[in-house]
This record gives structure tokens, sequence and C-alpha cells, in this order.
């Protein structure tokens, strides 16, 4: 089942890096979002942690709806979906295979805009950086979880970008906020000594917090894909 | 190989399928007829999984990944060469191929000359081939044809027909759902068995194709449509 996922998520990536729409279209979509909200802020004091990591979530929110819809749609054009279907392994090995690909090009992009925000609002990790990475990874399996698996819900509808975000945003509040609360505290200036445990016991529930998003969002994922995507009714 | 006991489906208030009894054996060919709309795809798509019956029963005796399936559309990816469809599609199988497995299917499917060009810029016939090619990767058991010949050429179809043969020698079961009058007159010399639907009911279902000539009429005249 592995294999069969890396190997789907190998192909995905080929045609989403080699096409390069879908991939350019999220990665100007969060570029500019960063660069206009440069521009709000100009002008006034600079621009806090907090302000940056809302940005960047929001960023990486919105460009993940664009790649899932995109990596479903390559299955529509020609049946594809079928010929997966017929593979000798369970129906999840595909929803993996999307969720694999999905993490790997929101890592990508999320890279562009850390580089962005250092550029256009002069932010860069400064305090936490493994607790920082630890969340950065934990939120992103739970937006690559539920993302594929919402991706399959909207694949062949007309408004499946609308009809992903609808679905997707409302569940990923729990885990944007610990992601935001915990960036903004990376993204800040670095915490005198005194405040350092303090804030570190508060990221540390938040990852908790986290992981159990992610434990609640990859198990749904594992019920509810072979309903969505299987064999339909 | 293949059994479906009283097979019902509905869609909202449409019968498509009404009560069916089927099966394919090992190294069969059936050819599933009727007009439009009698609900001869919908019956591919409940012995594929691909679709749930509404009553009845589906029983396959078959090792996992052991159904192909060929229809019109080539589930092949036009951004992809012909190699690297071969070898996602390949590597999809679950089966170890040997080294020279790919660069053969090519040969044998007359498409050598093309491994490195895109299938986007492919012709109807030439893309045809190369799913025959993906499909042929997998060595099937039971394979579903749903009109693969529409649209291709003389040497394409007779390609489709000798590799499909080919499988049946090897112990395939074959359901082929079919309009193209070519195909049919195929269907009195070649075919183990011929199943008619009308308007989703099975109007038969006969080992001796060669004694059914006039099932053409039916499937040819009969307006089609469960309602």
């Amino acid at each position: 089942m592995i294999r069969f996922s890396l190997v789907l998520a190998a192909k995905d990536l080929w045609l989403l890096l080699r096409g390069g729409a879908a991939f350019a279209q999220a990665l100007l979509l969060g570029l500019l979002l960063i660069f206009l909200f440069s521009l709000a802020a100009s002008g006034e004091e600079a621009v806090g942690g907090s302000g940056a990591a809302v940005i960047f979530w929001l960023a990486s929110a919105f460009c993940q709806t664009l790649i899932f819809t995109a990596l479903y749609a390559v299955e529509e054009g020609q049946g594809q979906r079928l010929g997966l279907l017929l593979a000798p392994v369970p129906v999840q090995a595909l929803w993996l295979g999307k969720a694999l690909a999905g993490l790997a090009v929101l890592a990508l992009l999320q890279l562009v805009f850390l580089i962005a925000l250092a550029v256009f609002l002069g932010r860069s990790p400064e305090a936490f950086p493994i607790q920082g990475g630890a969340m950065l990874a934990l939120a992103d399996i739970g937006i690559a979880a539920s993302g594929s698996l919402l991706g399959a819900l909207a694949r062949g509808r007309g408004a499946r970008e609308s009809l992903c975000s609808i679905l997707l945003f409302p569940l990923l509040i729990p885990l944007l906020l610990g992601a935001v609360r915990v960036s903004s505290m990376v993204l800040a200036e670095a915490p005198n000594p005194a405040l350092t445990a303090a804030l570190g016991g508060e990221i540390r529930s938040w990852m908790e917090l986290a992981a159990a998003f992610d434990a609640i969002f990859l198990a749904a994922a594992l019920v509810l894909f072979p309903f969505v995507y299987g064999e339909e009714g | 190989m293949l059994r479906l006991e009283g097979v019902t489906k509905r869609y909202g208030e449409r019968l498509i399928l009404r009560d069916i009894d089927f099966h394919a054996a090992a190294a069969s060919l059936t050819y599933l007829a009727g007009a439009n709309g009698a609900g001869k795809s919908t019956l591919l798509r409940i012995m594929g999984g691909f679709t749930r019956p509404d009553q009845g029963r589906v029983i396959r005796n078959l090792p996992p990944g052991g159904i192909g399936y060929l229809g019109y559309e080539t589930m092949l990816y036009p951004e992809l060469t012909a190699l690297e469809n071969l070898a996602f599609w390949g590597k999809t199988t679950g089966r170890r191929l040997p080294k020279n497995a790919l660069p053969t299917m090519l040969e044998r499917m007359e498409l050598a000359p093309f491994a490195h060009d895109a299938v986007g810029t492919f012709s109807r016939g030439m893309s045809q081939r190369l799913s025959l090619g993906r499909l042929l990767l997998g060595r099937p058991r039971l394979l579903l044809l749903d009109e693969p010949e529409t649209g291709l050429d003389a040497a394409s179809r007779a390609l489709l027909l000798r590799e499909v043969l080919h499988l049946r020698q090897e112990g395939a079961a074959l359901v082929w759902v079919t309009h193209s009058p070519e195909t049919w007159s195929l269907a009195g010399e070649i075919a183990g068995a011929v199943c008619v639907l009308l308007k989703g009911k099975r109007l038969s279902f006969t080992e001796r194709p060669g004694e059914c000539g006039w099932l053409r009429t039916v499937c040819g005249e009969q307006a089609g449509g469960g309602r």
C-alpha cells in the first residue's frame, strides 16, 4: 500500500510541477496575499509576529485548496480514477498518495512564503526553532489529511474550489489557531529567558491539540475515503 | 470467475437494471448487447465494482487486481509520455515486471517510435492501443470492455481483437459491450456467449451465439431507456 501511495504521489508531483499551472497559481496567490499585506502595513510600525503568522497560514490554507482540487482533477480527464480503483491495494492508498503529494507541495510553497515574509514583512523565525518546525509539520499533516479527503469529495463538481474551501476551512480552525499562535511566537522577537519557559508550555499544549486533530483527521479520512472515492451508489 | 445474481439498479426513480443474472467463466468471451440506455455500461460498472447494485449479489472469484477495464476513455495522462504512462500503470499492477516489459509492450502495440512523445499528441487509435498495453501489463483475469473499438480504424481494431483473444487463450474471461456492427458480425464466430439487455431486463443469454442472428435486429432497432 505504501509503495503504491509513493508511486501515485511521485506521479502527481511530476504532473503538477511539470504542468506548472496549478502550482504557479497557488504560489502567486500566496505571494500576492503576503505582498498586499505588506502594502497595507507599510507606513505604520513594523508588522508583528502575529500578523506575519496569520498571513502565512492564510496563504498556506488557500493554496492547499487549489492544490488538492488540482491533484484530484488529474484523475478525471480520461477516467483514470477507475483504473486506480482497480489496483490491488486498499482504496485508502489513493488518499494517502494524494495527501503525500499535497504535503510535499505545501512544504515547498511554505518555504517560498517564509522567504517572502522576510523580504516583504521583515519577519523571519527568531525563537523556538524546534517547536516551530514540529508545529509546522503537525499543522501540515492535518491540512493534507483533511485536504485529501475533501478534494476527493469535491471532485467532478463544477464549483469544486468553493466547495472544498467551504468544507475545509471550518474543520481546520482549531488546527490553524494553534499553528498561528505558535508561529507568532516563532516569528516574534526572541523572548527573555524568564518568558521562554512559560511560552514553551503554551507551545506544548497547542502541539498536543494539533496532534489530537491530526489523529481525528487521519482516522476520519481512512474511514470515510472509500465512501467518497470508491464504489458509487 | 464472475457471477451476478438478481442484480437490480435504480438511479432515483429510473430503473436501470432489473433482476439480472449473468456469469462469465474462465477463457470465455461474452458479448453484452442492447440498445442505448439498455443498461449495458451500468451492468459492466457493477461487474467491475465501480457501482453498487441496489439489490442482488456480485460474486467475483478473482485475485487482487484481477479486473481490467477498457472503455472509450483511455485512462492515460496526456502530459506524460507513452513510456511514462506505461511505467506508472505498470507499477500500480502490484506485479514485478521484467526489465524490458515496457519497451516490449510498446513494440507489441506498434508504438515504439513514439515512446517519448506526450500522449496528448496521440491520435485516438494510438491512445487506445497504449491503453490496451497498459491493461495487458496487469494480465487481468476478467477483462471488461466498454465499446473500446469506437473511433478506431481497421488496423487498430484488428490489433485490439488480436490481443483480447490472446488474453482469452491465456484463460481470462472477457465481457465486451458493443454497438459496432463490425464487432457484432464477429459475435457469431468468436463469442462463447451473447447476453442481450432490453430496457434494463435480460432478454436472453445464449451460449450458442451463431444461432441468434435475430439478436442484432433487437439490439439495433429497439428503442432504449429503462423507464
